[in-house]
């Protein structure tokens, strides 16, 4: 070190020693080490949490995976593109033809651990932080309630997963973590909802508009608890969201979706995703991805096609509209005019629709938990509990809102088919339908009467194969 | 070149003066004097030794001169021959035959941090002169050492004037960090900073000589940077004597090399009909390839303007629309001279070069000064300054259509389509007929998209060096590289892909980038007696700091203002890259008895760039080397003139692993809170302490050899290079929360054998040389993280995972299916199984993992995109004043991923004429085998990438040649110019492949190496025919 001073000295620079001279930090890169410092750094901490429903793992702009597992897996949709060796890996999730490398599971994995990643770097370190205590509650339950939701989403899709509760710093060190059971995944959900729904807020101001209260908690975990056929927690967790009266059904069902809708008047939607066009990054891709392949029409406005195809109803689902049904039209379209005024045939989702916007830069926000669900969720719980009486006018309230008629079943196995059916219609395209299937024990039944080659157990997704490859500790589900 | 000539004329001189002092003699000797060829040589020097008299020899050989008596001396030198000394004896006649000198053994070669004799080296080191480097009219001197070099391989990925060429000294040794070599311009480290080829920035004509130090020996000098090979490239400088004024300017036009035949309007209209019918037959079970528009998917619908094929008639080679004859021009003007203490040199350019492709080129100005003053006994000090301004006129040139790539866009939108339509609009496809592509006018592009770049250069550099005592030296030098660029991209609204009117757009980048250095040396050099030892030692910083600020723009109310100012500016980004090199270095030579030769060298190298807990490297070398021909037992013997044995053995390392690497960060991940954009961080690295350069061993054994009077020059090299602990992003688990993560581990080893022959066939006055090279290079990747991991790469994003790196191949080698043939009938079909799907006419896979299906599991190694060989070979002929150069390149045994075939084969983009006349239509006319049938989105996925879309790119190329001629200079004194040389160049003039595209040097991935030689339609090589002059007075 001598020799080093010396020539340092004849450098004649302003070098006051070798180790700060090669100590260069990024100026235009924020680093981990000055991070999580303030509530701001927390806040930001936590939107970036939020910002993983973009993810192409989640719901992507449009195109995410839990589209292409929760609705073209189903009867609900199918892909109307071309067989090319790039599309194929959606067909595979049409044709229920499933490789284990499909990308489709490859994202939902990372990126749903990529979510857990960021709320568990803010868990690990927000209890010794020193910031307001209200900010400091809310966040941290903003960050439970998202792990909760990307733990639950895992474990529908994958059942056992690898159980992460606190963030990783050695990009070795899951070598050793295997899957746990899914009870245990639960137990931490459970536990994270009912923490969150004690530290977030009632009401979420309009300023704050995206995210989680406690209703949303709430909500999240009666559904955790159907998942798991908890039926009485369940029922009394619902009821307390609906007795709150912070939320109701908005009279006309296509305003749920409006983008014209504002916060403050969509008394409906608890979490949607939230998408903005504008050309920031935060735009909804429905449009374009979810049109017609290969059509363009002034239907579709400047930039609409040509579309893509993903999520085409199939005639099935249309056929499943009873007449009358008000939510058909939001829903579906049957029909388009092209360019050269010729009306073609094809069927096509318009709930999320939004004309005269640039392609890929939708508003139209999309719906994750809503009071819809809350009604129709509240109602299994009581007819799973031998009160299909006690459910129907949960149903009704939907249905009469649809501008249908009273149900007038009475018996439990009826009132079953009959939520089956209104939550089809109902969430049609909301990637709820593969996850309804598979709760009820449904998907194999339903969709093998339907001509489809489904198999016991597709009720779980296959282990990606690049996680398998990367550590081979991990087991792969049966029939895989 | 103009020393050779600037030389004679002081040398004249001096014999003039030599023969009026001349007395008169006794005896008179008379003789001629020719070389080994027989050939007369004139203007030999004959002196009588241990006195001033002397004489030269006149045009035809002879001389004459008069000496005191039989113990007289006579000594004969010329330049580039051996001297000759001759006691008269009682002879008055004596003829001589003067050996041309092996002069390449004392010429001066360029190494790090000083300079060496040839003949002492013990490294591997090629130099190449100036004349060499001005011989082909191009932009940058990187496009000139092609086929120069052993070991070196230069590829021009782009011909776009400026454009990128990739540079591999012995092989690719980094998987993830760079694979470029370290340039040194006038000792000065530089990097590639500023926009498109940094080499652009200085004009060939003023380069002195360039070393490719390829060894560890040579490189180890340059630790932590060195092992990628460097290469010095030392500018012109002043000398003593006479000012010198130089000219050299030149003119020409370029031309495309090679066209590519496509189909015409009718024939792309029949493949169009055929490839619908076929994707509806194969996916409407119940269709009739009668079936109207109106009962098809749009993917099948007959397109209205096709339906008719025979009306069409040849339409539109849209490729004359956009390839030009282009003007390409250089000047220089020079300026040299001094006195013994103070020398200078200063020289002006300009180099205008249009592209091939309308709307594109190169313009530079160049500048070099420089100076050195010998201001005190002790001391002198120098400076040298090289500015340049670049602007260049860019397109998107070999991107996808959908994004305004020009050339895919040419070769991809119908032939039915006309240029310009009757009412003088541009012919487009926009919208796109239905189910089908849009195509914008790629004359449209051309002319509306505007990318106009420039950067201001100023590398500059001062040294002063002090004289402690006769041997002992001190320097001291400080010196920047400055950068500023500046990158515009306009896309107008009337330009869009899809619709009549786009979303006009604009881009702004600025950069800065400041690189300064300096470096303290001590040398001491001295011989005692039979040993000679060069030390030299020092301490060196440096600091390189970038900041690009990019701007863009949205929402232009009209295209009135075609820049960021006429429109909404939507998003900015500033990016600052800062990093620092403290270095210790020491090197000692040693000489025995001008035989045996010892070298070792030693480099510390700390950066910024490594992890805090590695920040310091150390780089050793050592080597060797027998001069076996001075040894006394060689001395009896007169075929070898010299041979040298060298080996050498040492570590480099590759700093080019990124900045910050080694530090957690966070990236920007905004959401829209209370419906406005909101924004979000999230961690986006792992923090790696340790992370560090990326190591290489490389052994090397050398051989110099010169026979036959040094008229046959061998060197060949033997190298093995192993790189360790390279830069890895591996995959890491979901589960961390992070996809990947940048490690130090892996190992890839490159060996190959470089050979290097120079012969002098014929000498006299007919000369005939040959410079010829050939490298064998062969690479493997030995250690990944997991023997099983696979790192897969594509160009451009166009068809993913063309290209895969793995243990056991090289890198980057083309990775898919293999294709077996066309199926014929549905028999063969029905017995293969693997394909239920298929239909006669489909392409047949090979079921690699024998499971009866196929999928992605079947794919293997098809195919690798590096040579098993290149070579250049090289010639030059002189009779008189006249001369000629020929020069060849090529490379053998590799292949390219055409992906201009594989993007349609569907009638949904134009395709080659080859496409139409070799596909399959039916069992009797099945075509090559290789193309199926034509078919849009058919069950069997046709266009999955395969061996199918692999091709030989094999190719010898005659790169240039050059006739030139150089006046008498009894005509030329005449009126006052020393040398006045003319010549004629013609650059590319023809390439031997089998390939098809437009060039086999191909490599639609630039710098990326994991996925080089993949083709989707690249900028080509322009051929050229330039005419050029040199003056010197």
């Amino acid at each position: 070190m001598k020799f080093k001073h010396i020539s340092l000295a004849i450098l004649a620079l302003s070098v006051s020693a070798c180790s700060d001279f090669l100590s260069v930090l990024p100026e235009t890169e924020r680093t981990v080490e000055n991070f999580y410092k303030t509530a701001a750094d927390y806040n930001t901490a936590v939107v970036g949490t939020y910002a993983t429903f973009k993810h192409a793992g989640l719901y992507g702009t449009g195109g995410g995976s839990l589209i292409w597992l929760g609705e073209v897996s189903t009867d609900n949709t199918e892909y109307g593109y071309t067989r090319t060796p790039v599309s194929a890996i959606g067909f595979e999730i049409e044709d229920l033809n499933y490789s284990l490398s499909n990308t489709y599971f490859r994202d939902a994995w990372q990126g749903h651990y990529q979510g857990i990643g960021r709320a568990n770097a803010i868990l690990d370190r927000i209890a010794g932080a020193e910031i307001d205590a209200a900010l400091k509650a809310q966040y941290e339950g903003e960050a439970r309630f998202l792990r909760a939701m990307f733990y639950f989403n895992l474990v529908q899709l994958f059942g056992d997963v690898q159980l992460v509760k606190t963030e990783i710093n050695d990009p070795y060190a899951t070598a050793g973590i295997l899957r746990s059971p899914a009870s245990e995944v639960y137990a931490l959900i459970e536990a994270d909802l009912a923490t969150a729904s004690e530290k977030l807020p009632a009401t979420i101001t309009a300023a704050n508009a995206g995210r989680a209260s406690k209703w949303a908690a709430k909500t999240l975990l009666a559904k955790v608890y159907l998942a798991q056929k908890k039926y009485a927690p369940a029922a009394v967790v619902l009821k307390e969201v609906i007795d709150a009266n912070a939320y109701k059904l908005m009279p006309n069902y296509s305003d749920v979706f409006a983008a014209s809708t504002s916060f403050a008047n969509n008394k409906e939607v608890i979490l949607a995703v939230q998408n903005k066009g504008g050309q920031i990054g935060q735009g909804g891709g429905f449009y374009s991805l979810w049109t017609p392949f290969g059509a363009i029409s002034p239907d579709f406005g400047i930039s609409g096609g040509p579309g893509d195809g993903v999520n085409k109803p199939t005639a099935d689902l249309i056929g499943a509209y009873e007449a009358g049904d008000l939510r058909k039209v939001t829903s579906v379209a049957t029909s388009y005019t092209n360019a050269s005024g010729m009306v073609i045939n094809e069927p096509y989702p318009v709930k999320f629709l939004q004309t005269g916007i640039i392609r890929g830069e939708s508003d139209v926000d999309y719906p994750i938990l809503r009071y819809a669900d809350v009604l129709l969720m509240y109602a299994e719980a009581l007819n799973e509990q031998n009160q299909p009486a006690a459910s129907l006018p949960l149903i009704n309230q939907v249905r009469k809102r649809a501008g249908l008629s009273e149900l007038t079943v009475s018996t439990q196995a009826d009132v079953r088919l009959a939520l089956e059916k209104e939550r089809r219609v109902e969430f049609a395209f909301e990637s709820q339908r593969w996850f309804d299937l598979k709760r009820t024990d449904r998907f194999v039944p339903v969709m093998s009467a339907k001509g489809y080659p489904a198999k016991a157990f597709q009720n779980l997704y296959p282990i990606p194969l690049r996680e398998i490859e990367l550590n081979k500790n991990l087991t792969q589900n049966t029939g895989y | 070149m103009e020393t050779l000539f600037t030389g004679k004329p002081v040398w004249w001189l001096g014999i003039c003066m030599l023969l009026l002092t001349t007395p008169v003699f006794a005896q008179t000797i008379t003789g001629s004097i020719s070389d080994a060829g027989g050939g007369k040589l004139p203007g030999v020097s004959v002196v009588l030794k241990g006195t001033q008299k002397g004489t030269s020899s006149n045009a035809d050989g002879a001389y004459s001169l008069a000496v005191s008596g039989p113990t007289s001396t006579l000594v004969f030198s010329y330049v580039g021959y051996v001297s000759q000394e001759i006691q008269v004896g009682d002879r008055t006649e004596i003829n001589v035959t003067l050996a041309e000198d092996n002069k390449s053994l004392h010429e001066v070669v360029v190494v790090g941090y000083g300079t060496q004799e040839k003949k002492d080296l013990t490294g591997a080191i090629s130099s190449i002169a100036a004349k060499d480097i001005v011989k082909t009219p191009v932009s940058g001197f990187d496009q000139a050492l092609q086929g120069q070099v052993a070991g070196l391989q230069i590829s021009s990925s782009s011909g776009a004037p400026g454009g990128n060429t990739n540079i591999l000294i012995r092989g690719i040794g980094s998987i993830s960090g760079g694979n470029e070599p370290l340039f040194v311009i006038d000792g000065f480290p530089v990097s590639g900073a500023g926009v498109g080829n940094p080499l652009n920035t200085i004009s060939p004509n003023d380069i002195e000589s360039i070393d490719v130090l390829k060894d560890a020996s040579a490189t180890a000098i340059y630790g932590s940077r060195g092992s990628n090979g460097v290469i010095i490239v030392t500018t012109k400088r002043g000398k003593s004597g006479k000012a010198q004024i130089q000219v050299d300017a030149y003119a020409g036009i370029q031309q495309i090399g090679h066209k590519i035949q496509m189909m015409n309007a009718e024939e792309f209209a029949r493949f169009t009909i055929d490839g619908r019918n076929n994707g509806y037959l194969d996916n409407v079970p119940t269709g009739k390839i009668t079936d109207p528009n109106s009962m098809r998917p749009a993917t099948f619908r007959i397109p209205a303007d096709l339906q008719n094929p025979a009306a069409l008639g040849e339409g539109t080679d849209w490729q004359d629309a956009i390839f030009r004859n282009a003007s390409i021009r250089n000047i220089q003007v020079a300026a040299s001279g001094g006195n013994e203490n103070v020398r200078y040199a200063i020289s002006a350019g300009y180099f205008n070069q249009q592209g091939i492709i309308i709307n594109t080129g190169l313009k530079r100005y160049s500048f070099r000064a420089n100076a050195d003053a010998k201001v005190s006994k002790r001391l002198t000090v120098g400076v040298s300054l090289l500015p340049s301004f670049t602007s260049q006129d860019n397109l998107p040139f070999s991107g996808h259509y959908g994004g305004f790539g020009i050339i895919q866009t040419a070769m991809g939108i119908s032939p039915h389509v006309p240029v310009y339509r009757p009412d003088g609009s541009y012919g487009n496809e926009i919208p796109a007929p239905e189910g089908s592509a849009g195509f914008q006018s790629p004359v449209k592009i051309a002319n509306e998209y505007k990318n106009p770049s420039s950067q201001f250069r100023l590398l500059g550099n001062t040294y002063a060096e002090f004289a402690i005592s006769g041997s002992l030296k001190f320097r001291t030098t400080f010196g920047a590289d400055l950068n500023y660029a500046k990158n515009q991209i306009w896309i107008p609204s009337t330009l869009s892909t899809s619709a009549p009117v786009g979303i006009a757009s604009a881009t702004a980048t600025r950069s800065e980038n400041i690189n300064w250095l300096n470096e303290n040396t001590l040398s001491y050099k001295k011989t005692f007696g039979k040993h000679t030892v060069d030390l030299v030692g020092g301490f060196t910083a440096q600091r390189e700091r970038g900041d690009v600020i990019t701007a863009n723009a949205v929402n232009f109310p009209d295209n009135l203002i075609p820049n960021i100012n006429g429109g909404t500016v939507n998003s900015g980004t500033e990016g600052i890259q800062d990093y620092t090199i403290l270095s210790l270095l020491a090197r000692a030579n040693y000489i025995f008895n001008d035989r045996y030769l010892i070298t070792a060298t030693l480099r510390r190298d700390g950066s910024s760039r490594f992890g805090e807990n590695n920040r310091w490297g150390t780089f050793p070398s050592a080597s060797v080397g027998w001069r076996v021909s001075e040894e006394a037992f060689m001395k009896t013997q007169h075929f070898i003139n010299d041979l040298k044995l060298r080996a050498s053995y040492g570590l480099t390392g590759n700093n080019a692993i990124g900045n910050y690497r080694a530090i957690g960060q966070l990236t920007n991940a905004n959401y829209v809170i209370g419906d406005a954009l909101t924004p979000g961080l999230a961690r986006s690295s792992f923090s790696n302490g340790q992370l560090g350069w990326e190591s290489m061993k490389q052994l090397d054994l050398g051989l110099d050899l010169s026979v036959l009077d040094n008229r046959v020059n061998l060197t060949a090299d033997l190298y093995e290079k192993r790189n360790t602990d390279m830069l890895f992003n591996i995959s890491t688990p979901g589960a961390t929360g992070l996809s990947n993560a940048v490690v130090n581990l892996g190992e890839v080893q490159n060996k190959g054998l470089e050979l290097a022959l120079m012969t002098r066939n014929t000498t006299g006055v007919f000369k005939w040389t040959t410079n010829a090279n050939i490298t064998f290079n062969r690479n493997k990747v030995l250690a990944m993280s997991t023997d099983a991991e696979r790192i897969f790469s594509s160009a451009n994003g166009q068809v993913a995972n063309t290209h895969v790196t793995q243990v056991g191949s090289p890198i980057g080698v083309f990775f898919g299916r293999r294709q077996l043939g066309i199926f014929q009938t549905e028999q063969e079909i029905a017995e293969y199984k693997a394909q239920p799907l298929a239909k006669p006419g489909d392409v047949k896979w090979k079921d690699i993992d024998g499971n009866g299906v196929i999928n992605d599991n079947d794919r293997e190694v098809i195919g690798s995109p590096h040579a098993k060989y290149f070579f250049g070979f090289n010639n030059t002929f002189s009779y008189k004043n006249l001369s000629l150069d020929i020069a060849t390149n090529g490379m053998v045994g590799y292949q390219i991923y055409d992906g201009t075939f594989m993007i349609n084969n569907a009638g949904v983009q134009n395709n080659t004429k080859y496409v139409y006349d070799h596909r399959w239509i039916s069992p009797e006319q099945p075509g090559d085998g290789r193309f199926g049938r034509t078919i849009r989105g058919g069950k069997n996925t046709n266009t999955v990438y395969s061996s199918q879309y692999l091709f030989n790119g094999s190719y010898l190329r005659i790169r240039n040649v050059t006739l030139a001629y150089s006046l008498p200079q009894t005509l030329t004194q005449r009126v006052g110019l020393q040398n006045v040389r003319i010549y004629a160049t013609g650059t590319n003039l023809f390439t031997f492949t089998g390939y098809r595209g437009y060039d086999p040097e191909v490599s639609v991935s630039n710098d990326n190496l994991l996925a080089s030689r993949s083709d989707f339609g690249n900028y080509p090589i322009a051929r050229s025919f330039t005419i050029g002059i040199n003056l010197s007075f």
